[in-house]
């Protein structure tokens, strides 16, 4: 964990800022921040929704910058709602605007932010983003910004860090929420699937379905055959527990999947040049297509009624979990830390027992899956939990 | 004429792609030009390759031969642009933050031709010497040459002189249009246009602006401004219609008040919402925002019709 920061020779301004996708808990991350910063003599200040207090200061009436001085620190509530806001797209490289001649165009406003951070005075940026935002932190830091990324991830899907912070607060509401389901499906004597965020990586679902002792849990990294699916689930049915409960990752993939989604479209073909078809259903992401497919597809294997439920969105919102704030905290220290020691162009990443700063380009283009030989792996294994395809 | 590529001596443009034997976007049979570029930000776009005046990269991950072939993870591709992901997926990704740089001498590289660029250059003699290929179908059904998007009225020089080119061979001319542009763009471009078909998307300005990008006022004011100076033009007025955004009375019965005291608007087409061009946000790593929308139900594009019909005295 990070140590004393101690105090710095020279007086510096640095920056916080929140990447696009909110989870609970990021004024945590901006309290630990403000607050080992402030103990160097450090002034604070945060960028309003992503890039746009910067890049939009007119757009803000009491401004785009909010000035982290410690009494507005003291009195912020870690566990309410970020008090920087965030913005839908947080990439300076790819900014929408719309030009003189009220046309929409994307302008590379980089350089433009880079000058204004400059302006300000601001030496340091300590980014809390995902594994998008780990890329244009990277491009920036390429361009001379002294920044420290912090990894956000409901998925848990960012390499470089054992636990991105979220993840755990997203875990805990999920598990809540499966319980629910199963006493809904108990009380309709019916088989639940529910979905749960994860295109790339399967963390929450497998976390929350063995915590909740799922029938079978679905993951993107175990491409699944649902034949096996409801050949367990009728093992486990019985007139005595005449009900399912079946996890499932957003980005499931399906083996020999029966039905295929119908366009009833009436395009006219030539308005769609390169027309492709809908897309691959793992890659456009409709939250509750993966539920909902699962479902139907099992409803086609087995005489029970099957369901679809959505978690996605829900765990979003709420509380941070004791792990989450202590965690956002500790990353905020650790990014003050590293900004102090000049590690620029990093991610603090907790690499137990430390939390340690990994470079940014070892840290992109790496995605944090379940391995197939992992612990949780065995462990549903040893649960009797139905992964859809023998590992 | 200017040439809006940098190059003086050459006319060019930037083209998206030439389509053969299309029959829905003016008379007869037709070939359809699309140019790259838009000046607006439809959230149910369904060319998103359109979008961009650069030509851009796009990756079909089903052509990819994955780590058997790993050539773009290497030199001269740059770094991290490419990359693999642990586990059973065979398949490349693709950084998109870091691919800016990608050009068609490098895609040109994959054996597989999972990696393409959508957009070209090309002169206005190369297009037209394209369209020409099919002059007997023109001849022989009334059609001609069509130039789509993007937006034709972002490229006027290009686009004028495309246009006059098919005159010039004896081609009938048509646009589609969103007409969000100066009205000089459109003054260069509309002598040369028999048919124009051009969209209103929403009536309502700040609605216009939340679903298209920008407020309608300017768009409206071209297309009653191009009604008027243009009066031989046929124009046909189109709606892409989406449940839950446009596909209401309301609007069609605005457009209808707008576009009926012009005799010279001929025709008012609806285009039902459609989903075919998802796979393309795919190929482009980009987002599709209108992604729990769905395709509006028969009866209720029949119920809407049959306001335009009535109002066009078909009934």
């Amino acid at each position: 964990m990070a140590t004393e920061l101690g105090h710095a020779g020279s007086l510096r301004r640095i920056a916080v800022n929140v990447g696009a996708g909110y989870v609970p808990g990021i004024n945590a991350v901006v309290m630990g921040a403000a607050l080992a910063a402030g103990r160097m003599g450090w002034e604070v200040v945060g960028i309003r929704d992503g890039f746009e207090g910067l890049l939009h200061p007119e757009r803000y009436p009491d401004g785009g910058l909010v000035t982290l001085n410690p009494q507005l620190i003291e009195n912020l509530d870690p566990a309410a709602s970020g008090i920087l806001g965030q913005s839908a797209r947080i990439d300076p490289f790819q900014v929408r605007t719309i030009n003189k001649d009220n046309q929409v165009e994307e302008v590379d406003m980089s350089d433009d932010l880079l000058k204004k951070l400059k302006a300000e005075k601001i030496d340091g940026l300590i980014s809390i983003v995902g594994g998008q935002g780990l890329s244009i932190l990277y491009q920036l830091h390429r361009k001379g910004l002294n920044a420290v990324c912090i990894p956000r991830s409901i998925e848990n899907d960012i390499a470089a860090t054992m636990v991105s912070f979220g993840f755990n607060s997203a875990l805990t509401v999920s598990i809540e929420m499966l319980d629910k389901a199963r006493q809904a499906a108990q009380s309709a004597r019916k088989i639940a699937v529910v979905e749960v965020l994860g295109e790339q990586a399967g963390w929450l679902a497998l976390q929350a379905g063995i915590a909740v002792c799922a029938d079978a849990v679905l993951i993107p990294e175990i491409p699944c055959d649902l034949k096996m699916v409801a050949a367990r689930l009728k093992e486990k049915i019985s007139s005595r527990r005449p009900y399912g409960l079946v996890v499932v990752a957003q980005g499931v993939k399906i083996i020999n999947k029966s039905q295929k989604e119908e366009s009833k479209s009436s395009l006219k073909p030539s308005l769609s040049p390169l027309a492709t078809g809908e897309a691959s259903e793992h890659v456009i992401q409709q939250s509750g297509q993966a539920a909902q497919t699962v479902a139907m597809e099992l409803q086609l294997l087995i005489a029970e009624e099957t369901y679809p439920l959505v978690i996605g969105p829900w765990v979003r919102g709420g509380t941070p979990t004791a792990v989450d704030r202590q965690l956002g905290i500790a990353y905020g220290v650790a990014a003050v830390k590293a900004l102090r020691n000049g590690q620029y162009g990093t991610v603090v990443a907790f690499v137990p027992p430390e939390i340690k700063c990994v470079p940014l380009a070892e840290a992109i283009n790496k995605v944090r899956t379940v391995p197939v030989e992992s612990e949780f792996i065995q462990i549903a294994r040893s649960l009797g939990i139905c992964l859809g395809r023998e590992v | 004429m200017k040439n809006q590529s940098g190059n003086p001596s050459v006319p060019t443009g930037r083209v998206l792609n030439i389509q053969r034997y299309c029959s829905h976007d003016g008379p007869g049979i037709r070939t359809t030009v699309f140019l790259k570029g838009c000046s607006l930000r439809c959230k149910w776009c369904g060319n998103p390759e359109s979008i961009a005046p650069k030509p851009e990269l796009s990756y079909d991950p089903k052509k990819c031969t994955g780590r058997k072939c790993g050539l773009c993870l290497k030199s001269p591709f740059p770094e991290g642009v490419f990359y693999f992901v642990e586990g059973d997926d065979e398949h490349v990704k693709v950084n998109w933050q870091l691919s800016r740089d990608i050009d068609e001498a490098l895609t040109s590289l994959c054996p597989a031709g999972a990696l393409e660029m959508f957009g070209k250059l090309m002169t206005v003699d190369d297009v037209l010497d394209e369209v020409e290929k099919d002059a007997s179908f023109y001849r022989n059904t009334g059609g001609g040459m069509t130039i789509s998007g993007g937006e034709v009225m972002l490229q006027p020089d290009f686009a004028a002189a495309l246009l006059k080119g098919a005159h010039e061979r004896g081609f009938n001319t048509a646009i589609e249009t969103a007409c969000n542009a100066p009205w000089a763009n459109l003054e260069k471009v509309l002598p040369h246009v028999d048919t124009m078909l051009h969209d209103h998307k929403l009536t309502d300005p700040e609605r216009h602006k939340k679903w298209v990008g920008v407020t309608n006022e300017r768009i409206l004011a071209n297309f009653k401004k191009a009604y008027e100076m243009f009066p031989n033009t046929d124009f046909i007025a189109r709606t892409p219609l989406i449940p839950g955004v446009n596909a209401d009375e309301e609007h069609i019965r605005a457009v209808l008040a707008f576009i009926r005291p012009h005799k010279n608007v001929i025709d008012y087409e609806l285009l039902p919402y459609h989903r075919f061009g998802l796979g393309k946000y795919e190929y482009l790593g980009k987002v599709y925002e209108l992604d729990d929308y769905k395709t509006p139900s028969d009866d209720l594009v029949k119920r809407l019709q049959a306001i335009i019909d009535e109002a066009f005295g078909r009934k």
